[in-house]
């Protein structure tokens, strides 16, 4: 079979050993690998109802079929668990050069499970797997120094998957980095590793991908860079990168500011993209990408890559940061102890609002960027502050008795956009797949973007929260779940189409426009059994953003309010058009359509 | 004459070239064996570029104790949508340095002496294997395709068109 390896490398931390296994190409015929294989790995894998923390409950790393080749943005890697913060299924993606890394060295799928007595470091050098005492040289490093010592103590080209301190402190928003700036950051992988006792994984793969008639893929690919990639759809991103959304957030009333006291942030010119232009250095890809967002700055001495829109919004809007220096430190820190920047930014912005409202003074205030700048740390060593920060908003909110101050969805901290100034976005955050995320529907792409969508009106959302609006590159649920199968990145703003005519490369068929979609749905569905097994919260976002008596007072979004009865009905709504019953359970007709072959 | 430029200043580190070259030298994607790279930092970023300057170089052929690399004549023609300096769609004649793989002992004189460590030994083959310019068609340059880019490119220098007229 060209493309996958057609083998999966399962790791047993207890006994240290590991071996190797095929992979199951039914499954992957079916849902083509990154989520939708994840997800189906994952059915298996995880034992029903199992306690996230516990030694048999799995970390996998899923590549995607076309990790490894010249097909542009695909050579993501996504992570899986059953999520500690949110006890249902996270996926969490993250770009540079593992999973590319992890096919040359035999592998599409690495399936983590029990638990190291000590500290471990697991190698893999194509087929030479071994397991390194992490103590004393490894333990205790942040993200940069362990992905340098491993390039130095194991192989010079090694590509590390690794926790920072926050990881190995069991925080539960603690992430997983590799290539120092990329971060499958959400949902609590690091936690997990943390758990494990895993510090890193580090792999070097000298073996190749097979692709069949080689000239004629290549003359393809040629072919699709120029047609679909190197677009202005998409260059957008190679010139200005995500900070280009903030000032149009603020403008919209849409991006978060101080503890969604606000859309519209009066310091934003201090974190604009025309600030972010002013200190860019240089601009870098992700491997086999053509098209090159990561943008690195240089400011008052902190050099690196980012911060991007949602740490931008979320630790600098939603924390009344408006010092493009205090923000850049802010991501730095987060990034060198490993912890995902959404959830850090929203629980020192609740800390500030707890703070200012007299509830209890953490010493943190929005806008004062001293206190801020310590918090990453004292969070990753829960000291100080960071003991009661390190709950999380929801837990830390219901300590104080004001859960209203929690924005969190499922528990996990809701990204940058606020449903108040884009009312698309309150479906998609409460009907996600893992919690709070903006990354399975994004109708900010044509509520506030593309602007044919009405903002301030949920008429017909449902419809796109689901299907989308390819027209104006609006992904809805169904088309994001095929297109993290492949793994493609949001950045490239590929079609159904497109994505048949890859594909066909591998499966040496046609696939119809149809069947991607279905594809998709299958996925979603499937997405959605695994959460009803383990147990999922019902699907709400924070009253606040859509009762009445929530409406913002301030900014462009002020005074706008989806109001409740509205939001009820268009969730209703959208498990009718879904085929799920008013509990959200699909039916056994939509199953069999799709041909989903598990059952709760 | 003509060889292959990775700009330092330009490149992002995408890896394009190396996956491209791989895929038509190997039949398969296999960059630990492409026949140029990109080094990239990944904290700093900084970048470096790996290519054979061809006959603007030959210490390889100089070192060969049994002439098993060929001054082969070449015509390139550089594919690409988006014209760059060199990147321009014209025809370029010259030389190229193959391996000759029936001469090549894998003796290693040429691993030792080549000052971009672009010529090493084949991991299959057991000869060693470099940079041919794709029969004249450099798939590293084709795939370097971003217009705000376009790092990886032909160059053409005094000592190629020296031997091109002598």
């Amino acid at each position: 079979m060209d493309f996958y390896q057609g083998k999966v490398l399962r790791i047993d931390l207890s006994a240290g050993t590991s071996a190797v296994e095929p992979l199951n190409m039914e499954w992957a015929e079916k849902y083509i690998g990154g989520k939708g294989l994840l997800l189906r790995y994952m059915w298996e894998e995880v034992p029903p109802k199992v306690d996230p923390w516990a030694p048999e409950s799995p970390v996998i790393l899923m590549t995607g079929p076309f990790a490894g080749t010249n097909v542009s943005t695909a050579s993501r890697l996504v992570v899986g668990c059953k999520s500690p913060a949110t006890g249902i299924l996270n996926d969490s993606y993250v770009g540079g050069s593992f999973a590319p890394e992890m096919k040359f060295a035999g592998y599409d799928a690495i399936i983590i499970k029990g638990e190291s007595s000590e500290p471990v470091v697991v190698t893999i050098k194509d087929d030479v797997v071994a397991f390194v005492p992490a103590k004393p040289k490894y333990w205790g490093l942040k993200t940069s120094a362990i992905e340098e010592a491993m390039r130095r103590d194991f192989d010079e080209d090694a590509k590390t998957l690794s926790i920072g301190p926050a990881g190995e402190n069991e925080l539960v928003w603690a992430c997983l980095s590799t290539d120092q700036y990329h971060k499958a950051g959400r949902g609590g992988h690091g936690a997990l590793f943390g758990r494990k006792k895993l510090k890193a994984i580090a792999v070097r793969g000298t073996g190749s991908v097979p692709v069949g008639d080689a000239k004629a893929f290549l003359a393809d690919m040629y072919r699709i860079h120029t047609e679909y990639v190197l677009t202005e759809d998409n260059l957008w991103a190679n010139e200005e990168g995500t900070p280009v959304l903030g000032q149009i957030m603020s403008d919209a009333g849409v991006i978060p500011t101080r503890n969604w006291s606000s859309g519209t942030f009066d310091q934003m010119e201090g974190i604009n993209s025309d600030a972010f232009i002013k200190i860019r250095t240089k601009n870098r890809a992700c491997y086999q990408c053509a098209i090159g967002c990561r943008q690195f700055h240089e400011v008052d001495g902190i050099a690196g890559e980012g911060p991007e829109y949602e740490t931008i919004a979320i630790c600098g809007a939603n924390c009344g940061i408006g010092d493009i220096a205090a923000l850049a430190k802010f991501n730095q820190e987060c990034d060198e102890l490993g912890l995902d920047t959404i959830s850090s930014g929203a629980v020192v912005a609740l800390a500030m609002d707890l703070t200012e409202k007299g509830v209890k003074d953490f010493g943190l205030r929005f806008g004062e960027a001293e206190g801020y700048l310590k918090a990453p740390e004292l969070i990753s060593k829960r000291e100080g502050i960071g003991a009661e920060l390190a709950l999380g908003t929801r837990a830390l909110a219901a300590k104080y008795g004001r859960p209203d101050l929690a924005m969190e969805v499922k528990n996990l901290e809701l990204p940058g956009y606020d449903p108040r100034g884009a009312f698309g976005m309150s479906l998609g955050y409460a009907t996600s797949d893992r919690g709070g995320c903006h990354m399975r529907t994004y109708p900010i792409a044509d509520e506030i973007v593309g602007g044919t969508l009405p903002p301030d009106s949920l008429v017909g959302k449902a419809q796109k929260v689901i299907s989308g609006n390819p027209a104006e590159g609006m992904i809805g649920e169904n088309f994001s779940s095929v297109k993290f199968s492949g793994i493609w990145c949001d950045f490239w703003a590929i079609t159904p189409e497109q994505i048949a005519q890859i594909l066909k490369h591998a499966w040496k068929r046609e696939f119809s426009e149809d069947e991607v979609f279905q594809i998709g749905e299958r996925v979603w569905n499937l997405g959605r059994l695994f959460n009803l097994r383990e147990g999922v919260e019902p699907d709400d976002i924070p009253q606040k953003l859509y009762a009445a008596e929530g409406a913002h007072t301030t900014g462009a979004s002020a005074g706008r309010s989806i109001g409740t009865a509205t939001f009820k009905a268009a969730l209703q709504e959208f498990y009718q058009l879904r085929g799920w019953d008013e509990n959200g359970v699909p039916s056994e007709a939509k199953l069999a359509e799709l041909g989903v072959d598990v059952r709760l | 004459m003509p060889h292959v430029m990775i700009s330092s200043k330009k490149c992002t580190g995408c890896h394009m070239c190396e996956l491209a070259c791989s895929a038509y030298h190997e039949g398969a994607y296999r960059p630990s064996v492409a026949r140029l790279f990109s080094e990239c930092n990944p904290t700093t970023a900084a970048i470096k570029g790996h290519t054979c300057l061809q006959t603007g170089c030959s210490k390889c052929q100089e070192a060969c104790p049994n002439d098993a690399i060929l001054t082969k004549e070449i015509t390139v023609k550089v594919k690409g949508e988006f014209a760059g300096k060199e990147k321009v769609g014209d025809t370029v004649k010259g030389y190229v340095l193959v391996v000759d793989d029936d001469a090549c002992t894998n003796c290693g004189e040429c691993y030792d002496v080549c000052p971009t460590g672009v010529i090493h030994e084949h991991p299959t083959k057991g000869v060693a294997y470099k940079c041919d310019l794709c029969d004249g068609e450099p798939q590293c340059i084709a795939f370097c395709q971003n217009p705000h880019v376009l790092a990886v490119d032909l160059k053409v220098d005094k000592k190629d068109k020296e031997l091109a007229q002598a």
